[in-house]
């Protein structure tokens, strides 16, 4: 099947996709972006987390199909040119990274975060990011890189990204989900 | 003659240096082995045994191959060198013959142009197996009569069986206790799963880009079963996604290149997450007995003990970890009176080899137990204990081996205990308590523990083996700069090793421009990525080929010069410190390339009889304390607080220092509360991150870490191996403090829900009523 | 993975017309448990027809005071909904003690209701298994079953239902809207699943080619005063061990009324009504809620290795109850 999707703010068509095939795979094997990472393919870690339509998803569990005319953003799409993303350059400062395969998906996660919460508590920064396993860091030092974007305010740039047709939907107006089941207490 | 004033460079020993590859990795840009390609690339896939133990009466491959896109189909008749490999001896089969030993044991692969294309081909090769009963109990494995695994093996099934007595092994003790442990299997759980891309050459050999941990272990590996001389097998490292030991062993490399020689293209493989579960060795599951003695103040008098440990089906790297756990089996204790037996056990279980720790895990897990259990027994508190029999500079292990650096076993328990503890939680925030946003407590049965555990690790390979790193290091001066270049096969697996090599170059030749090199087989052996041994092993090699370029340099500058001159921030500077000249000024064109093969202080093997010998090159000590909050009434435990104390003789790089730290503590708590492999008759059920969890950042809590430098003056720059003492000692810590708020015994680890809250009431008898209908 | 064409639904009725037509055929949601089953090779339909793009994306108020929740209603935003955090508070609370925001990002309700068990020998094609396989036997009840039910369960299968959402959906007594080519009907939920017995192959009543198109939530004024908790193995992203969604309404001291309902413990979201009958009038006491827990539990029949989940059913009960019950009265 032909798949047409924005991805990075670029629009692409393939050709001869197989239907059995995810996003991920539409992504790393067929589009050259291979930053998205799989780790797990069964939405477990989030080593492949893109945004889709402004959303952060797994693309491992989203059907290659399920991509057509939608807009997606990955790891490669975060960067202004040679200048890294305050999130970016945030993980690098503070040793976040170290093998690096969860980092692409914690980056997705985390910049997500910082354009709902600019200034997100340590529970919040935990719960936003409990989706993304790392098995190098024991997370301290992500904690830190969030930190300290978010003292950037690595949260306020491109704002353009975020999802703009959810007017009239359920849960519009309130707070996206950030897992805090007290949050609205 | 340069008069520039001289500048310390950026980013040497002692330096929290950011590591070159993280722009990459941030922008997704770091190619992993799993992203690579080639034009023209097939696609390789795996069959695999579904029975733990079976033998193969016929393989047909015939069908697979009539489907279209698929290249190659390959058994056992198509390796055309010796079909096995291994570590430490070679009894594994690159592909099964007549037998099959565990369940996932490649029996065959094939090589397709589209990855589902090769894995329908899988689905066609009828394998005709004929089932046999597993061994699957370590123990009943060693006893008379138990089927043999593997009829080579002198022992029986017994890999290895490590002895030590000291002192007088009957010696009594005014207070004794005993008890039994146990350790489940762990998994690395590594996120980069196996994958490589092997290139057929024009030569007839075959170039592998693979994820690994030791590249000249693997190229001498994979040439031997495809009958290559070893320089027709060139192994390039790819980026590597994590390794906690996983890596040690050979997974793909032998089936990529079989396929890739076979179909003269270049053949990729990726494992997916359950496959990779079936693709690398674990943490030997464990059995351990012991007995403590001690006089009534509590110093020990003696220590016996008894461990099996469960091998699995082929040998990889047990021998080793047996002597691991039986040399460091006491702690970091003083000990006169010592009879330890550890045993290495063949079954049909999966493979167990290397994870971090490294056989100290296990047993640190049981003998940390004991001293809780003796300071109970005593009335006494369990870091004073603790203390009082505390190893220290000069004391003696219990091969015989005096500790000749320094071991501040307890200072490192004084640092963690004298810590301020963490405040109370919030019981609003379920966040903060058991069971995190499952919103599982508000507070009601949640009891505070507070627990210790110290532990002990070797560094570096041990017992005789000629462990060695090559480094060459390359001076030249371009656009009028002076480069150095560093080249060697040491593999970088996140922990920082290339950022290490970079630091060391700069503080010895005191240039800022350092490039490291990609790691290959066109250098000598690094050793393994493993043991905690790089910095100090390749960092060893690195710093002497400095060394050797600095000397070399500094000849030519006082030939040049015709007056010595020594190196001083990278300016040739005479005696009374003035500069004489700078590196381009003397180097001109000319290039200054030295290699250098560097070993640290040699280790003896162990007496076959009373485990006496100078085993262990290095000593790494590490203590936690853990405070935790339980909710009782449905056995969750919330890991508050992680302390840690360890020494690392000289902290190269602090920030990449504490993230080993930091990370090796996690994958402790993962074993203390949820990490297992779940082996059912041999079969594994839960070889997915659904079912097989570790911890997420909301299970891990805050971490205080002091960092303490005492330098080991037979260590480069003083450095004590950092990587495997915090995943030591933070699983005994944690379920201590899961003791102290239960009561529980907790013998086993992980511990579960079901082991504190409901252990007693879930023996209750249950009324056997007909089912009721739910409407 | 077994070859299959993907086609985009043009419309309900075209979508249920072509998956009822065509045996081998499944809807698709968002896909996170059917996309993972099909890479495991649990699921091998040879159409997907890609429903989750459906206008079934609103919660709107019904007549007489209840809720209609969209068919494809991402979780996420049913979690957040202002009218679902005031009135039904459990239905948040359950949504967000399940999975990861990457997930609840694209699942939808229909989708979560839809999830199949995590019992592992259904997701390993190699083993035997009633549910996957009819007739090939039931490969957990002497093998790895410390997940599994104690409730309700047959020798044909004693698999759990791994839905969050589903237990707190049948504490409420909601309703599922349902299309099908012969018309439309309404299925309340606690008959929407089934017990094993000796069919597991079916985990609902719905026909091949039925699609769920919205849940109803009752006009239930004690829901404002619900919760829902959740034991599992780590502290983010596990499956239930045992789970509990209940209600309760308390005046003086006394239960006028109550809903309670368990997850992790059967192969259907079990409404417990043996325990809510015994709390109907009673003193809204521990022991009381203790004596109510344990009527509920007298017919547990627990496997070798799952029988811890017997008290940890009850203690939550308990500590469900007492929360709720506390709140009532400050």
């Amino acid at each position: 099947m032909r798949v047409n999707v924005e991805v990075n703010g670029e629009q692409r068509t393939e050709d001869n996709v197989w239907e059995g095939e995810s996003l991920l795979s539409l992504l790393r094997d067929r589009l050259g972006l291979p930053g998205a990472k799989n780790a797990c393919e069964q939405g477990e870690c989030g080593s492949c987390t893109v945004y889709l339509d402004g959303v952060p998803v797994c693309a491992c569990l989203v059907a290659a199909g399920q991509a057509e005319g939608r807009s997606v953003r990955t790891v490669e799409g975060l960067a202004d040119g040679d200048a890294l993303h305050p999130v970016q350059q945030a993980f690098v400062e503070a040793g976040a990274v170290q093998c690096g395969f969860c980092t692409p998906g914690l980056l997705v996660a985390t910049h997500d975060l910082l354009s709902r919460v600019s200034h997100p508590s340590d529970g919040e920064i935990r719960e936003a990011l409990a989706g993304n396993l790392c098995r190098c860091t024991g997370y301290e030092h992500i904690l830190d890189a969030v930190r300290l974007a978010a003292t950037r305010g690595g949260g306020r740039r491109d704002q353009e990204w975020r999802s703009p047709d959810r007017a009239g939907r359920p849960g519009a107006g309130a707070p996206r989900d950030t897992g805090d089941p007290e949050c609205e207490r | 003659m340069s008069t520039a004033t001289r500048e310390t460079v950026a980013g040497r020993v002692g330096d929290s240096a950011v590591r070159p590859d993280a722009a990459l990795k941030v922008r997704g840009e770091f190619a992993y082995s799993s992203d690579l390609f080639a034009d023209d690339m097939l696609w390789g896939a795996t069959l695999r045994s579904p029975h733990p133990h079976a033998r193969i009466r016929s393989i047909d491959v015939t069908a697979a191959l009539t489907l279209p896109g698929v290249y190659a189909a390959l058994t056992h008749a198509d390796v055309p060198g010796e079909n096995r490999y291994g570590l430490d001896h070679r009894d594994q089969p690159v592909l099964a013959e007549d037998v099959v030993r565990y369940q996932g044991e490649p029996v065959a692969v094939v090589a397709a142009d589209h990855p589902e294309t090769a894995r329908r081909a899988l689905d066609r090769i009828a394998v005709d197996y004929q089932v046999l009963d597993p061994v699957v109990d370590a123990e009943l494995a060693m006893a008379e009569g138990a089927p043999v695994l593997h009829p080579e093996c002198p022992g029986g099934n017994v890999l290895r069986h490590v002895r030590i007595r000291r002192g007088d092994p009957e010696a009594t003790a005014e207070v004794v206790v005993t008890g039994e442990y146990r350790v489940g299997m762990q998994d690395q759980a590594f996120l980069g799963p196996e994958s490589g891309l092997a290139v057929p050459a024009e030569d007839g050999g075959v170039d592998l880009h693979v994820a690994t941990q030791w590249l000249h272990v693997d190229q001498s590996q994979v040439a031997h079963a495809l009958g290559l001389p070893p320089e027709k097998v060139r192994l390039t490292l790819a980026g590597v996604g994590g390794a906690f030991g996983a890596r040690e062993d050979l997974s793909m490399q032998v089936h990529a290149c079989l396929l890739a020689l076979r179909t003269r293209r270049p053949v990729k493989m990726v494992y997916g997450r359950e496959e990779s579960f079936f693709g690398h060795v674990h943490r030997h599951p464990a059995l351990l007995r012991y007995e403590h003695g001690a006089d009534r103040h509590g110093r020990l008098v003696s220590v016996r003990a008894e461990i099996v440990l469960d091998g699995g089906a082929y040998a990889s790297s047990t021998p080793a970890v047996v002597a691991n756990a039986a040399t460091l089996g006491i702690g970091p204790y003083q000990v006169p009176n010592v009879r330890m037996d550890c045993w290495g056990v063949y079954t049909n279980n999966p493979p167990c080899g290397a994870m971090r720790g490294f056989g100290a895990v296990q047993a640190c897990f049981a003998y940390e137990s004991q001293m809780d259990k003796l300071a109970e027994r005593l009335g006494m508190d369990p870091v004073e204990l603790r203390i009082r029999n505390a190893m220290r500079e000069g004391s003696t292990m219990p091969t015989g081996q005096v500790v000749d650096s320094a071991a501040p076993v307890a200072e490192l328990l004084r640092r963690v205990r004298d810590k301020p503890l963490p405040p109370p939680a919030d019981p609003t925030d379920p966040r903060d308590l058991p069971g995190g946003v499952a919103n599982t407590t508000r507070g009601d049965g949640v009891v505070r523990g507070v627990g210790y555990g110290v532990g002990i690790k070797n560094v570096a390979f041990s017992e005789g083996f000629d462990d060695y790193s090559t480094a060459r290091v390359r001076l030249e001066v371009l656009g009028g700069e002076p480069v150095v270049s560093v080249h060697t096969a040491a593999v970088e697996v996140g922990q920082g090793l290339v950022t290490v090599q970079q630091q060391i170059a700069r503080t010895e030749l005191g240039i800022a421009r350092v490039t490291v090199l990609p790691a290959d087989t066109g250098v000598g052996s690094a050793g393994s990525s493993s043991a905690s041994r790089q910095s100090y092993v390749t960092g060893g090699a690195v710093k002497a080929a400095c060394e050797r370029v600095r000397d070399t340099l500094c000849a030519l500058a006082a030939t040049r010069l015709g007056r010595e001159v020594g190196l001083v921030d990278g300016k040739l500077v005479t005696a009374d410190g003035a500069v004489a000249a700078s590196i381009a000024d003397v180097l001109g064109d000319e290039v200054i390339e030295r290699t250098v093969e560097w070993r640290h202080r040699p280790t003896f093997p162990l007496d076959p009889l009373t485990g006496q010998g100078n085993a262990h090159t290095q000593y790494a000590f590490a203590a936690h304390r853990a405070v935790v909050d339980v909710d009782v009434e449905l056995g969750l435990v919330k890991v508050v607080e992680l302390a840690c104390a360890q020494d690392v003789g000289r902290a190269i790089n602090p920030q990449a220092v504490l993230g080993q730290i930091h990370g090796g503590s996690a994958q402790g708590l993962g074993l203390a509360v949820m990490e297992e492999i779940q082996v059912v008759d041999g079969t594994v059920r839960n070889p997915s991150f659904t079912d097989y969890l570790i911890p997420t950042i909301v299970d891990m809590p805050p971490m205080v870490v002091d960092v303490l430098e005492l330098a080991d003056p037979h260590a480069p720059y003083g450095l004590r191996g950092v990587g495997e003492p915090p995943t030591i000692s933070s699983t005994p810590a944690i379920v201590a403090a899961i003791r102290a708020a239960t009561g529980r015994a907790l013998t086993r680890v992980p511990v579960r829900p079901d082991d504190i809250a409901l252990a007693g009431s879930a023996s209750r008898p249950v009324p056997s009523r007909p089912e009721v209908p739910c409407d | 993975m077994i070859p299959f064409d993907y086609q985009r639904a043009e419309d309900t009725r075209s979508a249920v017309a072509t998956v009822t037509a065509r045996p081998g055929a499944a809807f698709l949601g968002a896909g996170t448990n059917l996309v993972d089953h099909l890479k495991l090779g649990v699921a091998a339909p040879d159409l997907l027809v890609d429903v989750s793009h459906l206008p079934f994306d609103m919660i709107e108020p019904l007549a007489g005071g209840g809720v209609r929740i969209g068919a494809t209603v991402r979780n996420s935003d049913l979690a957040v909904d202002p009218v679902i955090r005031q009135r039904y508070p459990m239905v948040s609370a359950a949504l967000l003690s399940g999975a990861s925001g990457q997930l609840r990002n694209v699942a939808t309700t229909a989708g979560n209701l839809m999830q199949r068990t995590r019992c592992p020998y259904f997701q390993d094609v190699t083993t035997p298994c009633n549910k996957r396989r009819p007739g090939s036997g039931c490969s957990a009840l002497e093998g790895y079953h410390r997940d599994h039910a104690i409730l309700g369960a047959s020798r044909h299968c004693v698999a759990v239902h791994p839905s969050d959402l589903a237990v707190a959906l049948t504490a409420l007594g909601a309703v599922v809207q349902v299309e099908g080519v012969k018309g439309a009907r309404s299925i309340p939920i606690i008959d929407l699943y089934r017990l094993p017995d000796d069919a597991p192959q079916h985990d609902t009543v719905l026909e091949h080619g039925e699609l769920i198109t919205a849940v109803d939530l009752p006009a239930l004024p004690m829901a404002t005063r619900s919760t829902y908790r959740k034991v599992r193995d780590r502290a983010s992203y596990a499956f239930a061990l045992v789970s509990v969604a209940a209600a309760v309404d308390v005046e003086r001291g006394t239960v006028r009324d109550v809903r309670v309902a368990l997850g992790g413990v059967a192969h259907k979201p079990w409404r417990a009504r043996r325990a809510e009958e015994a709390l109907r009038g009673a003193p809204a006491t521990d022991d009381a809620f203790r004596a109510a827990a344990e009527a509920e539990l007298a017919g547990a029949r627990p496997l070798r290795d799952n029988a811890f989940k017997v008290p940890m059913a009850r203690n939550t009960i308990v500590a469900t109850l007492r929360e709720l019950t506390r709140r009532e009265e400050p």
